[in-house]
């Protein structure tokens, strides 16, 4: 069809606005049309005489105000009629203030609401049909330790990590516990594929069952699921399957990040009901999310071996099972990283071994904070967190290393010398460690003052700080703001963008954030403030692009002071008998700061 | 209570935000509950309240489905589609 250049007159019927229309107007232009724009605030006698005059092909009103709206229009329909106007020319209306049902009303020919695209009002006067891009933002996945070659730029810490880290490894040989047994078990005689088949291996359940707690002991051995849980029922499970392929057909994903390199962003989900979680997560891939994180009730860190079954429960947390976290993954978008927490706990090794068979992206690993802050027995967690890491380089998962130990009150400095300590332990065993440092108003914060002025520079020095020390990728997190939000949403939301807009300045490489409900605890986290703290920290995005916050000079001396404290750390520790005993010593946080070493899996530890 | 009509495609909860006129910020919250209580919600509570001079913001939510309880919404969209 040969191109038909059209003449069209764009006229504002109201008192001022009119900028929408210059971009119709512009979009036109450029498409080849004839026009003419008149003024604002034209009386409707006034317009349809340069009708009469003009004979274009289309007339294009546009009202913003959304006073008296019906009454104008109305008026210069009548007009347009009684002048016999109508045959020849096209009249279509748009604007803030219009809704096509009300165009259609007036007896307009066509009606464009708030929104309208201009590529959609060229469509329309070329008389062809409008194709959104329906496609979205195209995403891939990314490796977030992509580029880190993690050299120490600080010889004497990385001295002393090494010498460290010999020590743990020396102290470690022959040493065996239920937990290693068992991630040994899931690794060589587990198969994925009989799994997805339904396939129940008697053999593998008995052998795992000798080495679990009564409870996973009753799922294994008599199909019993925990006291707290219930299966999904079939029926469910039908339903969550046509949900999710309805939903993943109609699936369009989004970005947050406003220019290249800034952080990838990651959700927490874990309502208790794998069902409601991949809900959520559906909504955060919608809104932009990079990835998203597992979180497990805290029991299951206590529980020696885990239960199957696609589990439901009314609890902080969704429970690790080999089908809940299949449907998770079927659920997830292919650009999506997925990462399954393993720290803490006593299944620490095997919780690697299963996100890695069931494809997961990353894992979550610390030594000192699992064993310091979470309950488990410093010297279990060492040996179980050793074959953790081993587990991370087999199955090509790369680990964050997270301090949250600062939230119990163990000052950055500390939490950073045990963080570097796995990190080191890590690099040693071939694996890709990710720095996790916080961006929190800490208890050592709130004590020492470093935040009265800004949330800024304390931040900015833990990042200096880390990265005067190794070449590393960093993830503060988890989340950003930790203890800056309120139950106040419009509150809670800008605090995380601030941070995330911080982390982006620093250019960090990922963040995780929370929701708006964040400090909100009298019910579960609702999907609809998982999306506003996505368009919080997009805007905080597309306000800095490549700009950047200034810190203070309190930030370059805070962050020198912490790099000494790290090396006075590592100092004692590396003259301490054992790692463990550094442990209980205190040196990586003391009961005074609020760390206590763990008693979960105490005398588990056995030689071999 | 089952979620009936519209209210059965709520996600998860509905949260309602306003300005109280009121005087002090226990009345905002009595009236906040009650508000919620006279549209017939049950599973109510106050997620977040301010109380200055003339009166309080409030932020106050129902929950139609908690985790773990059986969302409407999944059967809904099936009948709202036109089987063959
Ligand atoms: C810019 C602006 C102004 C500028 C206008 C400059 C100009 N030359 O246009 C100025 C500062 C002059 C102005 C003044 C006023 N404004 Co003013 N203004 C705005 C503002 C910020 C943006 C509007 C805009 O241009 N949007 C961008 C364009 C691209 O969007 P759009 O118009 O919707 O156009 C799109 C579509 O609607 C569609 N479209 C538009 N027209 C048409 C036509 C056709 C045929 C088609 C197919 C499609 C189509 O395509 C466009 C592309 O997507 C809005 C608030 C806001 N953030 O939206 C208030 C706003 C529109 N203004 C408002 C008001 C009240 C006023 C005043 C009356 C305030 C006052 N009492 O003084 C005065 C006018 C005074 C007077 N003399 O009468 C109110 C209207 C409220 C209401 N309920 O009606 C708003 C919503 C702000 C608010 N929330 O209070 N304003």
């Amino acid at each position: 069809m040969a191109f038909e250049r059209r003449k069209i007159l764009l006229v504002p019927l109201d008192p001022v606005h009119d900028i929408g229309l210059k971009m119709i107007r512009r979009g036109l232009e450029q498409a080849g049309h004839q026009t003419m724009l008149l003024p604002p605030d034209l009386p409707p006698e006034e317009i349809v005489s340069i009708m009469g005059k003009e004979h274009p092909d289309h007339v294009m009103i546009s009202r913003t105000l959304g006073y008296g709206v019906g009454e104008v229009l109305g008026r210069f329909v009548d007009l347009a009629d009684a002048a016999g106007l109508r045959d020849k020319t096209a009249l279509v209306v748009g604007g803030m203030a219009v809704r096509p049902e009300l165009a259609a009303e007036l007896g307009f020919d066509a009606g464009f609401g708030p929104g309208t695209s201009v590529e959609e009002v060229v469509a329309f006067v070329e008389g062809r049909p409008y194709q959104p891009d329906l496609a979205g933002a195209k995403k891939q996945k990314k490796d977030i330790t992509a580029g880190y070659a993690y050299e120490y730029r600080h010889a004497g810490i990385g001295n002393l990590l090494e010498k460290i880290v010999t020590n743990i490894l020396t102290w470690s040989e022959g040493k065996i516990s239920p937990g290693i047994l068992r991630s040994r078990l899931r690794d060589e005689s587990w198969d994925v594929e009989s799994f997805r088949q339904g396939k129940v291996s008697r053999e593998f359940s008995e052998a795992y069952a000798q080495l679990c707690d009564p409870v996973p002991q009753a799922f294994h051995r008599k199909g019993e699921v925990h006291p707290k849980t219930r299966r999904q029922t079939d029926q469910e499970i039908a339903r969550l399957e046509d949900y999710l392929t309805k939903t993943k057909s109609r699936m369009t994903v989004s970005k947050v990040q406003h220019v290249e390199g800034q952080p990838k962003v990651f959700i927490q989900y874990g309502t208790g009901c794998p069902f409601m979680d991949i809900a959520h997560i559906k909504v955060c891939e919608a809104w932009g999310a990079d990835g998203v994180v597992h979180f497990d009730p805290s029991w299951g860190a206590r529980t020696e071996g885990f239960i199957g079954g696609f589990l439901t429960h009314q609890e902080d947390g969704s429970v690790v099972t080999p089908e809940n976290l299949s449907w998770i993954k079927a659920a997830l978008e292919a650009s999506t990283l997925w990462q399954v927490r393993a720290h803490r706990g006593l299944n620490t090794a095997e919780t690697v071994v299963l996100a890695g068979k069931l494809g997961a992206d990353l894992t979550k690993i610390n030594i000192a904070y699992g064993s310091l802050a979470a309950g488990t027995d410093p010297a279990r967690l060492t040996v179980d967190g050793i074959e953790a890491i081993r587990m991370a380089v087999k199955y090509k998962l790369p680990f964050d290393v997270v301090t949250n130990e600062e939230l119990a009150g163990v000052p950055a400095h500390k939490a950073f010398a045990g963080m570097l300590i796995v990190t080191a332990l890590g690099r040693r065993l071939g694996a890709r460690p990710i720095l996790q440092p916080l961006f929190s108003y800490s208890p050592e914060v709130m004590i020492g003052g470093q935040m009265i002025n800004n949330y800024i520079d304390f931040n900015a020095a833990k990042i200096e700080a880390l990265r005067s020390i190794i070449d590393a990728p960093l993830w503060p997190g988890a989340p950003i703001g930790f203890l800056t939000q309120t139950e106040d949403r419009v509150q809670s939301s800008m605090t995380t963008s601030l941070h995330a807009a911080l982390a982006a300045s620093l250019r960090v490489d990922a963040i995780s954030i929370a929701s708006s409900d964040e400090a909100y605890s009298g019910g579960p986290i609702i999907a609809a403030s998982r999306v506003d703290t996505l368009q919080a920290v997009a805007e905080g995005f597309r306000f800095f692009g490549e700009g950047r916050i200034t810190p203070t000079v309190h930030a370059q001396q805070w962050a020198d002071e912490m790099v000494d404290k790290i090396e006075a750390v590592l100092k004692e520790v590396a003259q301490s008998p054992t790692f463990v005993e550094a442990l209980y010593a205190g040196l990586l946080g003391s009961k005074e700061e609020g760390a206590y070493p763990g008693r979960g899996g105490r005398g588990t530890v056995t030689e071999k | 209570m089952v979620a009936q009509g519209v209210l059965s495609r709520v996600m998860d909860a509905l949260d309602l935000e306003t300005f109280l006129v009121c005087s002090s910020e226990e009345e905002g919250k009595e009236l906040a509950i009650r508000l919620m209580k006279s549209l017939g919600f049950q599973d109510v509570d106050l997620v977040f309240i301010r109380f200055g001079g003339p009166g309080a913001r409030i932020r106050v939510r129902a929950y139609i489905y908690r985790p773990g309880q059986d969302y409407a919404w999944v059967r809904q969209i099936d009948d709202g589609e036109k089987r063959g």
